[in-house]
């Protein structure tokens, strides 16, 4: 078994001239329809129509086989003329190779053996498992075994395609643990295998391209990053794998364009549940698999979206820069190493730091988990589950409601900054309490504007978000600012003559066009310094000629540019923004719109607690927060519930249970109610009575303070007035200062001894309701 | 002694295996002693328990990938860390590998600076990454940013144990704000778990960053009653199938009985838990008792507890008083007798003329010199029965500082009685000065 097909497996083959483009090179993201009428066979269309996992579809019989090298006549060159003969590698983003586009970040069947032609014609649609027929009727497809069955030939015979999982006749039985005999072809018919069966029997590679380039020679390369499949890994298959599921790998080769068969689909979990007819080379990736250190890892979907943003962002530049590289160097394996950061072999040669380098960790690979977990795969989340799910902070819901006014605003702002001409500065100031989506609103209306410049509506700019609680001190934002301009990094004060330089005379900083700017400083008021130097500075930007710069600031409180020096607040307070806390019906709208569609909370649990947190903070956050707890309250009683009565009968846990008032009234009690009550109830004898005794001492005396002598005597005299022991002095002082350690009292370190000072932290009758109706010292009422 | 006695004779001798018995039954005790954990596995499996809470909390953060923040608040000794400690360790078994524990104490790293750097060590040590100390702290932010979305997105769960952590909330804050708002992203999975004996811990946290906080509390109290009987019977008694001889397991047990059942014991238990009922004041107690047994019988009496509570009941400040010396004794009456004047600053002199006063009215036996005096005065300042007013003349010598007392009236008055040298004038004059 050959292993990965490397340079010197792949047989030279003859040029195929086929360029992307012609003339100069122009972002082919504009010109990405073949300039040439697609001759041969384009396997997207029956695939299309070929069958797909549980679902079905009609199945058209028109298809042709295909084989993965056609001739060469059939091949179709290019009619552009390469406009760059020379001796250089020339990368593209798309290149159309057998009248088929391929893409840089396409998934793609790569053949494994030399002889993999051997197979022949490989059959585009599958046969059914019982008739050996294609047929023009719907399959469906089991999820065990993935067979494909017609509806007709299955016993009983089927309707419709069921929902959900199916399996097969054949794999339920094989469960059950019977050996069953599959209807075996006719003699006379070869069981032709489909590419995926391929794949999943380890006869094809899967692959997806990281970049395309023409060698000097004319021959297509690319450089592929190999897909697994579950069998190959150290943890071998896993129970919880899909069938179709393969792993992403670090580990990339450079292969010759032949070797490619043509497309398949590697999706994401999301995309893989809704594709419901792409054809049977679908294939389900949600982890990548390291194959040195032989670790998992999930594969976040953040890192996709930036890969995309930024290839689709600037296209051309990317583009130009590339070309520059390859023009200074032949080897691309240089550059592919420091684009990739993290490659296995730069770690050997010299360690590095990993929490040195912002943004680059070093030996990261060696986190990820030698085995993915079952229970992240196989657990079914109930309605609770899904609930808590949606109620977590971090998920961005799909739409932000009761904002709509404000994100206008800050919309309009931004666009009318950017679009202006002269793109003079501006300044928008936004406060409001915590928790009233002031950051998120506006990170949403910069996602909404940055896709609208993919779209080309607007102009390109830039976009730095600096939070002031995460700078280590306040003039470190030059740096960071010039860093994000630039790329580099200086000392702050450096960092801070250049960008005065940039600003006032537009002299370029780095290597890009100075764009518009838009800067996000969250929580402003931690920029504060004595002398505000640094607030006056950054508010001075947008006011020199050159600046293009628009400022957005974020704080907490409304009256920020006046308590500031005049000249900053002149600069800084014209347009504002307020984000008022939000009331019972918008908290209840922001938590309705989570739980859409999942059946955990009782309506008036949902209004309860909106209206309580309305009526203390509006805070959006709490609101959900405590919507959470009280889902998790609900959850813990019925697990307990459920593993109580396990013995009893089992599918009691099918019982659904829905978040009530009392769960949402004892997360509100957690979140509000400070637990000085409690802890006074269950403390200890002695400390009650001191506490009684305080109270009763203050009450006498009129003060707020009491010395410890006074407070001792006290004690001591009630105690004798009521039968108790009469408690030593050093006992006592201990008592008093646990309490204070609590901050139930609040006291002076007890080496003062009699001349400590005490003081209620708490109001009086706290303590009284407390401990009004004590059982274990039923005397102390009398005192209260 | 026992042991090595044992080694000598014939290992058939009753008495030297009764008592390597022995010694491996206080072995086993002490150990069951030691650690808290111990204790608070008794209540594992009830569901009240913080213990099942804050497992379930923790474990369903794992289990569901989302990020938690708990605050654990209750009195010193009440078991806060050694419940984490416990969880930590079974969750650890439940899911090998998916755990690291990040412990950041507030003592030791409320600066935030110091705390993200050592936050960073932690990572890198856990994940067998090189760590420099040289990073800034932008360097460490980004650095732990970047951890917890690898360690999410590899299914593993960052636990930030923070103790002490009202001193955490100290200055900016900025600690606490990055880490709770790290943990506002869909693919960082962490769970933070504040500890602190104060109860206002959280109303000490900023505006914004509360609001980040999931403000899900977990109050720990003493054991009531009933909780203490179980854990007494589980704490105590041998495990009769074990290598103690049975014979010996079941006169250890029936002893261990009836003590719990005394009523004496009960009453040293309850004055125990009247001043401090926490877990760790109990389990103190015990150990004390415990190792007071006598290795020659083996078996625990209850003169071994009361031995032991009467550690608990000491009055450090009556005591010295009790063995301090006459020329001491007279100072304090002295001081004792200004104060009663209204005199409110007083420095050695002025303690000494009072002290000459009282030698010639009452024409007493005991008079001392200046320089002995002077000696005995410095010895009360070093046991802090009276100390310097604070503030004031720090540049004066000893001589003339102001003093105060520190021991109060009533307890010395005790001191006093229960003193044997005390001569019988200085009780008179504290006598006198009570009926005025």
């Amino acid at each position: 078994m050959a292993a990965t097909p490397s340079k010197s497996r792949v047989k030279p083959s003859p040029p195929a001239p086929q360029t992307p483009a012609s003339g100069p090179r122009r972002s082919l993201r504009l010109s990405s329809t073949p300039r040439t009428p697609v001759h041969c066979y384009d396997p997207s269309s029956p695939r299309k129509s070929a069958k797909k996992s549980k679902r079905s579809l009609l199945k058209t019989p028109a298809f042709c086989p295909i084989t993965p090298n056609l001739p060469e006549s059939k091949r179709r060159r290019r009619s552009g003329p390469d406009s760059n003969p020379s001796k250089k590698k020339i990368y593209f983003k798309r290149v159309v190779f057998d009248g088929v586009g391929f893409e840089i970040g396409d998934a793609v069947y790569v053949k494994r053996r030399e002889d993999a032609e051997s197979d022949g014609d490989e059959p585009e649609v599958e046969e059914c498992r019982i008739c050996f027929e294609v047929g023009n009727f719907v399959m469906v497809e089991c999820d065990d075994c993935l067979g494909g069955f017609h509806l007709g030939c299955l016993k009983p015979p089927l309707k419709k395609v069921p929902e959900g999982d199916w399996i097969c006749g054949y794999c339920e039985a094989r469960k059950m643990g019977k050996v069953v005999e599959l209807p075996k072809p006719p003699a006379w018919k070869k069981i032709k295998r489909t590419a995926k069966e391929k794949l999943l029997s380890s006869d094809l590679w899967a692959a997806r391209i990281e970049s395309l380039w023409k060698e000097p020679d004319g021959t297509y390369w690319l450089r592929c990053r190999w897909y697994m499949i579950p069998e190959e890994t150290a943890a071998g298959r896993q129970p919880h794998n899909l069938r179709r599921e393969l792993y992403r790998t670090n580990d990339t080769a450079n292969i010759e364009m032949d070797s490619v068969i043509r497309h398949c689909f590697v999706m994401n979990p999301k995309d893989f549940f809704e594709a419901n007819d792409e054809g049977d080379d679908v294939f389900y990736c949600e982890y990548e698999y390291d194959v040195h250190w032989h670790s998992f890892k999930r594969i976040s979907e953040i890192d996709n979206s930036e890969e995309c943003d930024e290839g689709a962002g600037n296209d051309d530049e990317w583009k130009l820069s590339k070309d520059s590289d390859s023009q200074t160097d032949e080897d691309s394996e240089k550059e592919e190493d420091t684009a990739q950061g993290t490659s296995y072999r730069k770690y050997q040669t010299h360690q590095l730091a990993a929490n040195s380098r912002r943004g680059r960790i070093f030996g990261l690979q060696r986190i990820g988990a030698k085995r993915i977990p079952e229970h992240v795969r196989c657990h079914k989340q109930t309605e609770l589950e899904r609930a808590k799910a949606m109620l977590v902070l971090a998920i961005l819901p799909k739409s932000l409601p009761c904002r709509t006014k404000e994100m206008e605003e800050i919309t309009a702002f931004v666009k009318g900054a950017i679009c202006d001409d002269q793109c003079l500065g501006r300044c928008l100031y936004i406060h409001g309490v915590p928790g009233t989506g002031k950051t998120m609103s506006v990170l949403s209306v910069m996602r909404n504007l940055s896709s609208e410049v993919e779209a080309g509506t607007m102009r390109p700019y830039s976009f730095i978000e600096i939070n002031g609680l995460k700078l280590a001190s306040p003039e470190n934002i030059y740096k960071v600012v010039y860093e994000a301009l630039s790329g580099h990094r200086v000392g702050w004060k450096k960092a801070l003559h250049h960008l005065n330089e940039r600003f006032s005379e537009g002299i370029k900083v780095g290597r890009q066009e100075n764009q518009p700017c838009v800067l996000l400083l969250d929580e402003l008021d931690l920029l504060l310094t004595r002398n505000q130097s640094v607030l006056y500075n950054v508010f001075d930007w947008p006011t020199r000629p050159h600046s293009k710069l628009v400022i957005i600031g974020i704080a907490n409180t409304m009256n920020l540019p006046e308590k500031l020096l005049p000249r900053i607040s002149s600069r800084m307070g014209i347009q504002r923004l307020c984000f008022g806390p939000y009331n019972y019906q918008q908290l209840q709208e922001i938590i309705l719109t989570r739980l859409e569609g999942i059946d955990a909370f009782e309506e008036q649990a949902i209004e309860f607690a909106s209206r309580k947190v309305a009526a203390m903070s509006g805070d959006a956050r709490r609101a959900l927060e405590i919507c959470r707890r009280a889902a998790d309250l609900a959850d813990y009683r019925q697990k307990q519930l459920s593993s109580c009565t396990k013995v009893t009968s089992p599918d009691s846990s099918a019982g659904k249970c829905l978040v009530g008032m009392a769960d949402v009234e004892s997360a509100i009690q957690e979140v509000f109610q400070a637990p000085h009550i409690r802890i006074m109830k269950t403390s200890s004898r002695l400390s009650k009575i001191l506490l009684v005794s305080m109270v009763h001492e203050l009450y006498k005396s009129g003060l707020s303070e009491i010395t410890f002598d006074k407070l001792a005597a006290t004690v001591s005299s009630l105690c004798s007035s009521n039968r108790e022991d009469i408690p030593g002095w050093d006992t006592l002082l201990k008592v008093g200062c646990k309490l204070g350690e609590c901050r139930i009292i609040l006291c002076e370190e007890g080496t003062k001894h009699k001349l400590q000072k005490l003081q209620l932290n708490f109001p009086s009758d706290d303590v009284a309701f407390a401990l009004k109706d004590c059982p274990e010292v039923p005397w102390l009422s009398k005192y209260l | 002694m026992a042991s090595s006695s044992s080694f000598k004779l014939a290992p058939a001798s009753p008495s030297a295996q009764k008592s390597s018995m022995a010694e491996k039954a206080l072995a086993l005790l002490r150990s069951r002693l030691r650690d808290q954990s111990f204790a608070h596995g008794v209540f594992k499996s009830s569901p009240d328990s913080n213990y099942s809470k804050l497992k379930f909390l923790i474990s369903t953060s794992i289990a569901e990938g989302c990020n938690n923040s708990v605050l654990l608040l209750g009195p010193r000794g009440s078991g806060k860390i050694s419940v984490v400690e416990l969880v930590l360790a079974d969750l650890s078994a439940d899911y090998p590998d998916m755990l690291s524990v990040i412990r950041l104490n507030g003592l030791l790293h409320s600066d935030d600076n110091c705390g993200l750097k050592e936050i960073a060590r932690q990572l890198c040590l856990e994940h067998q990454l090189l760590f420099s100390k040289m990073a800034s702290s932008d360097d460490n932010s980004q650095f732990m940013l970047d951890m917890l979305r690898e360690c999410g997105l590899a299914h593993k769960t960052l636990i930030f144990l923070l103790d002490e952590f009202d001193l955490f909330a100290q200055g900016k804050q900025r600690l606490l704000y990055s880490l709770l708002d790290a943990m506002q992203t869909l693919s960082s999975q962490a769970v933070a778990i504040g500890v602190s004996c104060r109860l206002d811990a959280d109303q000490l946290l900023e505006k914004r960053v509360r609001s980040r906080f999931s403000h899900r509390k977990l109050l720990f109290i003493p054991l009531t009653t009933e909780d203490l009987k179980v854990f007494l019977n589980h704490a105590l008694y041998l495990p009769e199938d074990s290598s103690f001889s049975s014979n010996y397991v079941k006169e250890f047990n029936s002893r261990v009985k009836i003590i719990l059942g005394d009523k004496k014991f009960n009453e040293a238990l309850n004055s125990l838990s009247n001043v401090d009922g926490t877990i760790g004041n109990i389990l103190r107690f015990l150990y004390q008792a415990v190792s007071y047994m006598d290795l020659a019988s083996g078996l625990l009496t209850l003169q071994n507890f009361k031995s032991a509570i009467l550690c608990f009941q000491k009055q450090p400040k009556l005591d010295i008083v009790k063995d301090a010396s006459v020329l001491e004794l007279y100072i304090l009456v002295c001081m004792n007798r200004l104060e009663t004047k209204e005199q409110n600053t007083y420095n050695f002199n002025s303690i000494l003329k009072e002290y000459k006063a009282i030698h010639e009215a009452y024409k007493t036996s005991d008079h001392y010199g200046r320089t002995v005096c002077s000696r005995a005065y410095e010895h009360l300042l070093e046991q802090e029965l009276i100390c310097f007013v604070d503030g004031k003349g720090r540049h004066l010598s000893n001589e003339c500082r102001p003093v105060k007392l520190l021991v109060s009236f009533s307890e010395l008055c005790h001191g006093l009685k229960s003193n044997t040298s005390c001569p019988a004038i200085l009780q008179k004059l504290l006598d006198h000065e009570s009926f005025k």
